[in-house]
């Protein structure tokens, strides 16, 4: 039948895949640590129906050849690792990251997750957690008794306990980086997973071997620039729009034929 | 029977093709680095003994338009627009060297710079660039890769291969999407070549000009299958004029 309705549906299935995550980074504009995807497009294998080049002749060759493009393929969704802007939050439990680097997390499986979201929180044992819950690694435990808590730029956490003005450390914030941060695997609840794309952790302390440094009280926004996302959004749609053009003239031109 | 259908089939054909290659450049609107398809129509005459009357149409690909598409601010350091009519070198999976205008790049776990599929970016030398671990990669106006690990200087760490193709030997587009040189002789680097960091190449497919050659093929199209009838009409009424009944 006709090639160019297929290579159209082409056309408006990838047209579809980039308004999804385009939804996906608007919804998560307000999203602590988010880091916006987009989707990267490819032209699809070509048929080559004549070689151009190829001998008519014995003297003469095909000046012009037959390759016809089978469409376009959403390849791969890439992360932008740029840095978000930094929010004052006031809370003494907020930290962010300013630079490259994760906080480790401890997942329930065991296993390690990567986080950018520096929202923490105490538990009723005073352990420092996540929002959702997930202890951060190695572990900082935070004494009942502690009057004001204190992260410094390189991730040293210590206390005032009531009575005793000197400040005591109670542990040590580890970050990690990646080779390749873009290769990481999303897992949901602003964490992410080491994969074979991404390599190896590098754990270091903060501030030290490329790793960002962290700040007290603030929060790190979504890097979503909304405006981008708006004007992709309106790309997006007119696209769309244009591929299912060509299908609609494809079958007009496959009801002319039928109709012989 | 009228041999006028053998030869609006070809035309009809051929503007079902065009309309393929049409609709590939309409769904390649927003590839990075796309270079739109162009077409052509061409005519082969039947040669045979008698007077040639009877010319055929033929679609043809004539190679893909030149001009850079739009540029797009994407702020994100991998992304590359190449100025001008220069190319960035990649290896393609056959092992040959190929030219793209797609510049998202990535680096793997391993610390090579590599394309969005994958495929090595290859340096002015010709090998592929190594990036150390942990490093931010910075490239350069003239392509130049450096790597920076905070707390050190940055370190340059080679130059991204940018060609420009020239008239003598043209590139054409080969079945995976990468573009070759008609000799399959790798191109010399191009010193004068420049980019623009941050910035991606958008596709150079013109959406009007596609639309309406859309329109153009679907009416052409349609004068292809009124003659269809019109010889069919014909046929009839010869049929009739023939036939003993009268």
């Amino acid at each position: 039948m006709m090639n160019s309705l297929w290579i159209a549906k082409t056309g408006m299935t990838a047209q579809q895949t980039q308004l999804d995550v385009i939804s996906h980074n608007l919804s998560n504009v307000s999203t602590t640590g988010y880091k916006r995807n987009s989707a990267v497009f490819q032209d699809l294998i070509y048929q080559n129906l004549r070689q151009v080049g190829a001998q008519t002749t014995e003297e003469n060759q095909l000046p012009t050849g037959m390759h016809l493009g089978l469409g376009v393929n959403v390849v791969a969704t890439s992360r932008n690792f740029t840095q978000g802007s930094l929010q004052q939050s006031g809370n003494s439990l907020d930290v962010a990251i300013d630079g490259n680097g994760f906080f480790e997390v401890q997942l329930p499986d065991g296993t390690t997750g990567y986080t950018r979201d520096g929202s923490f929180k105490l538990d009723s044992q005073g352990r420092l957690v996540t929002s959702t819950g997930l202890p951060i690694a190695p572990g900082v435990t935070v004494p009942a008794d502690a009057k004001s808590i204190s992260i410094s730029e390189t991730g040293l956490v210590s206390v005032t306990v009531a009575g005793n003005p000197t400040l005591q450390q109670v542990g040590q914030l580890a970050m990690s980086s990646f080779v390749n941060s873009a290769g990481l695997e999303p897992a949901g609840q602003n964490l992410y997973r080491e994969s074979a794309a991404s390599g190896a952790p590098q754990q270091a302390e903060p501030g030290t071997n490329g790793l960002g440094i962290i700040k007290q009280g603030f929060l790190e926004n979504s890097n979503v620039n909304v405006v981008e996302e708006l004007v992709n959004m309106i790309q997006t749609q007119r696209a769309y729009e244009m591929n299912s053009k060509a299908i609609q003239t494809s079958d007009q031109m496959l009801a002319k034929l039928s109709q012989l | 029977m009228d041999r006028i259908i053998y030869t609006s089939m070809t035309g009809a054909s051929a503007a079902a093709q065009r309309q393929a290659v049409l609709a590939n450049n309409l769904a390649n609107a927003s590839t990075t680095g796309f270079r739109a398809e162009m077409s052509n129509f061409r005519s082969v005459p039947l040669q045979g003994s008698g007077a040639t009357t009877r010319v055929f149409a033929l679609e043809a690909t004539s190679g893909h338009v030149d001009t850079p598409g739009p540029a797009q601010t994407t702020g994100r350091p991998l992304d590359a627009m190449a100025n001008g009519n220069a190319w960035f070198a990649v290896q393609g999976l056959d092992g040959t060297e190929s030219y793209t205008r797609a510049g998202s790049f990535q680096v793997t776990n391993a610390g090579q710079l590599v394309t969005s599929t994958g495929l090595a970016v290859l340096s002015d030398g010709g090998a592929p660039l190594d990036i150390p671990q942990g490093a931010e990669v910075v490239l350069g106006a003239d392509g130049t890769v450096s790597a920076r690990v905070a707390g050190q200087p940055p370190q340059a760490v080679g130059r991204l291969k940018l060609a420009t193709p020239g008239a003598e030997d043209p590139l054409q587009r080969g079945d995976d999407g990468l573009f070759r040189t008609a000799s399959g002789e790798p191109m010399a680097a191009d010193p004068n070549a420049r980019l623009n960091a941050g910035v991606l190449e958008g596709s150079n497919v013109n959406a009007v000009e596609c639309m309406v050659g859309m329109i153009a093929a679907s009416r052409q199209f349609e004068q292809q299958m009124r003659l269809l009838s019109t010889a069919e009409s014909d046929d009839k009424s010869a049929g009739q004029l023939l036939s003993l009944n009268g």
